[in-house]
């Protein structure tokens, strides 16, 4: 009798794994059912395992249960898989899209950076990116991020924001030095805290004025901003005699003449980017973070840079998702020496800077400020001011809405701005941490 | 000459003294979350330095990846992750680890929790249902038996990195897996059924069949542990504030109502709060369960309009200095509860 409910055991485990691999692309109902059927199984093997533990029925027996027992095994590791994965769409890249709508209300008349398009007192759809990853193979991670900009109301121009690969490991060097990563292409460099961040992720509706003048923009600080060149990085940790601290470095050999700063002085000469960071995280609750980056090119005309910047962050263990406060500030110094049509070395010595505090007063909403000042790249003597004051109010991570008011003064007049932004993302968002605790 | 001599003498010496050193070397383990942590320790013995990197206060889901936490999985022999699109973050710190040997597709990586039987497996999966699990709930290890199923794979990664120790942690998950059968069906129970008790007893339990089970061979008055001591609360209905205990009240007899959340991850507001008071009162629901890294502010409310306890609930290891290890956890769900539920 116990052989032959054995053998039937067996036959129908034969039977389950036949209907396994026909319903591999179905839903996950057909898997639960599967599971019950696995769950059946379990039990009649356990009348069969007591039967033995009761009368025993030789060597022969506990083989087949053993047998048995096995199969049931592999049958639940193959179920499980399935249910994990997706079918054939798991090696396509995860795909995320940010779309960011914003619109403002201008005292004055108000001029993209290139001094044709007007752009006060209207609504723009600022960007959409579309953000791809996967795994190249075991050894690289590639990710792309092409952005469809608003060119200042004008039409709207698409571009890599970021294309990069990531290598993780060589088959010749199993183990990277310094715990190394290498990416190559186009990203954003590593010069301060926000030129890394997109504009999806900013705490504020604009960039920070150092960063559009000293690092790059095409439409102004309104528009999509900062500095992306072509190059190669190099990501490691350095020893650290503070302890509790982390030091990382950044190396980065990049294309020349892309930097705002620079004024479009491109040479056959890489430019070099090196940027050290400090950081030290108290039981996740309090972080902070103290960086110094440098740039510098050559060539015919010569441009260098150099920035501080520190970030601090706050959030509870408890009630994490319902508060955080975020400080920081970036300052940069730059240098850029060129001659003018006399064949006369000029050199210009701007810096600028910013300051901002955030506050989370509940899951959904945050407010801050934040303070800018910088010195024109082609005259120092000219200087910009900017107050801005922003509520930001978050349905989930994916749905932002932003009101803010912003002040902007320099030596020729005051502009009082009212922005309003939303921002959306959608998709299978990669596993970034948005901003703060988001 | 002779000194050359001497030196080449030294060499296998050397060699040895490598060999041994080398045997002597702890296994690093990083784990994202503390309970695992907690299982790697008691499998790996004194084989394994283990360390985890969540806070264990913190919500497992929205932990921040820091620089610190990167260094110390840079070099890792072992990263081991929940997985079940819990500790996403942990992808982050694999990637900046820069560890060759912690990357997906190398044993020095591993999900912990495969072949755990999941719930809750979505059959839409969309945002619009909030931040839900495309692979099923992920609070799997609140079920001391999915317990088992993990240590059992953490044992199997062990042996496979540290193959020369194979037997030592064989015999440290033999012991594990002998102690939470001990804290989940009782002593006496475990000794009177005999030989593999622990694994037949799981499969019962794990196949709802363990009360008929026992009955029937007159072992019911032997049970004990966590089981008898949920006899108290058997099929006393609850609300939780997200959905964090499908696992444990499935496995001890709770049943959940509702959750205060209307969906996953999105706090409740107050026009959902007025419809839980309602089903509360009509239904006669007591209980609350409120993790403590969730506002209060929503349970409290509710429980002063239906005369419910709120039960302030710890799911990690460490998550407080008397809940240090993981049989503490399930142990103080079991007994706040019974408290809750008198």
């Amino acid at each position: 009798m116990v052989r032959t409910s054995l053998c039937i055991a067996v036959a129908f485990c034969g039977m389950m794994e036949s209907v396994y691999s026909q319903e591999k692309d179905a839903t996950s109902v057909p898997y639960d059912d599967l599971k019950k059927e696995i769950s059946l199984l379990r039990s009649k093997l356990d009348s069969l395992t007591s039967a033995q533990i009761v009368t025993g029925f030789g060597v022969a027996g506990e083989e087949g249960l053993e047998r048995l027992e096995k199969r049931l095994q592999e049958l639940e590791r193959k179920v499980d898989a399935v249910s994990r994965s997706t079918a054939a769409i798991v090696f396509n890249p995860r795909t995320t899209a940010f779309m960011n709508v914003a619109a403002r209300s201008d005292n004055l008349k108000v001029l993209d950076a290139t001094g044709e398009a007007k752009i006060d007192n209207r609504p723009f759809l600022r960007t959409i990116e579309l953000d791809f990853r996967a795994p190249v193979d075991p050894y690289a991670e590639a990710v792309a991020i092409i952005a469809i900009e608003d060119e200042a109301g004008t039409g709207f121009a698409i571009d890599p924001e970021e294309a990069y690969g990531l290598l993780k490991r060589l088959p010749i060097l199993e183990s990277a030095p310094l715990g190394m990563k290498v990416k190559i292409g186009k990203f954003r460099a590593p010069l301060g805290v926000n030129n890394r961040l997109h504009m999806h992720d900013l705490p504020w509706t604009t960039r920070p004025l150092v960063v559009s003048k000293f690092l790059g923009t095409e439409h102004g600080e309104f528009f999509e901003s900062g500095y992306n060149p072509v190059g190669i990085d190099f990501d490691f940790f350095l020893p650290n005699p503070i302890p509790g601290t982390t030091l990382e470095m950044n190396a980065d050999i990049v294309k020349s003449g892309e930097l705002a700063l620079s004024q479009g002085g491109e040479t056959d000469q890489p430019a070099f980017i090196g940027r050290l960071n400090l950081s030290a995280d108290w039981n996740n609750e309090h972080i902070v973070f103290l960086g110094a980056s440098g740039y510098t090119e050559g060539g015919p005309s010569s441009t260098s840079l150099f920035g501080l910047d520190l970030t601090y962050k706050w959030a509870p263990s408890e009630r994490r998702a319902a508060r955080s406060f975020v400080a920081g500030g970036e300052i940069f110094f730059g240098r850029h020496t060129f001659e003018d049509t006399s064949f006369a070395q000029i050199t210009r010595k701007p810096y600028g800077g910013f300051g901002y505090l955030q506050y989370q007063l509940s899951y959904w909403l945050y407010v801050g400020g934040r303070y800018d000042w910088v010195q024109e790249p082609a005259d120092e003597t000219i200087t910009s001011r900017s107050w801005s004051f922003y509520a930001s109010y978050y349905t989930t991570e994916f749905l932002r809405f932003r009101l803010g008011f912003e002040r902007q003064q320099n030596d020729i007049q005051n502009l009082n701005s009212v922005l309003l932004e939303v921002n959306f993302v959608f998709g299978s968002h990669p596993t970034e941490p948005y901003w703060v605790n988001r | 000459m002779h000194s050359q001599y001497r030196a080449l003498a030294l060499v296998p010496l050397l060699l040895l003294a490598n060999q041994v050193l080398d045997a002597q070397k702890k296994l690093k383990v990083v784990t994202t979350l503390n309970y695992l942590r907690y299982i790697v320790e008691q499998v790996g013995g004194d084989k394994v330095d283990a360390i985890a990197l969540a806070n264990p206060k913190q919500d497992p889901h929205y932990v921040t990846p820091t620089p610190r936490m990167n260094q110390l999985a840079s070099d890792a022999d072992l990263f081991v992750e929940n997985g079940i699109n819990l500790d996403l973050w942990a992808k982050n710190v694999v990637d900046a680890s820069g560890n060759p040997k912690i990357q997906r597709g190398n044993l020095g990586q591993m999900t912990a929790t495969i072949n755990v039987p999941l719930k809750e497996l979505p059959l839409e999966v969309s945002r619009a249902w909030g931040d839900i699990h495309p692979q099923g709930n992920p609070h799997v290890w609140l079920d001391p038996l999915n317990v088992r199923i993990i240590a059992e794979n953490i044992a199997e990664r062990l042996k496979k990195l540290d193959s020369p120790n194979s037997d030592y942690y064989e015999s440290r998950l033999g012991s594990f897996q002998d102690r939470l059968d001990i804290a989940m069906f009782g002593e006496d129970l475990i000794k009177a059924i005999g030989a593999k008790a622990g694994d037949i007893l799981v499969r019962k339990a794990r196949n709802d069949e363990l009360g008929e089970w026992l009955k029937a061979r007159k072992l019911d008055s032997k049970l004990a542990g966590w089981l008898r001591d949920a006899e108290k609360f058997k099929g006393v209905k609850l609300m939780s504030y997200h959905k964090t205990y499908i696992y444990f009240c499935d496995r001890f007899g709770l049943q959940i109502a509702g959750e205060l959340e209307e969906k996953p991850g999105i706090p409740p507001p107050p026009q959902h709060r007025d419809a839980i008071v309602e089903l509360m009162n009509k239904e006669r629901i007591r209980i609350i369960l409120n993790d403590n890294f969730y506002s209060r502010d929503a349970s409290d409310y509710i429980a002063s309009k239906t005369n419910a306890n709120v039960v302030v609930t710890y799911i990690e290891v460490g998550a407080t200095p008397e809940i240090d290890t993981y049989e503490k956890v399930i142990s103080y769900l079991v007994d706040e509860i019974a408290q809750a539920a008198k």
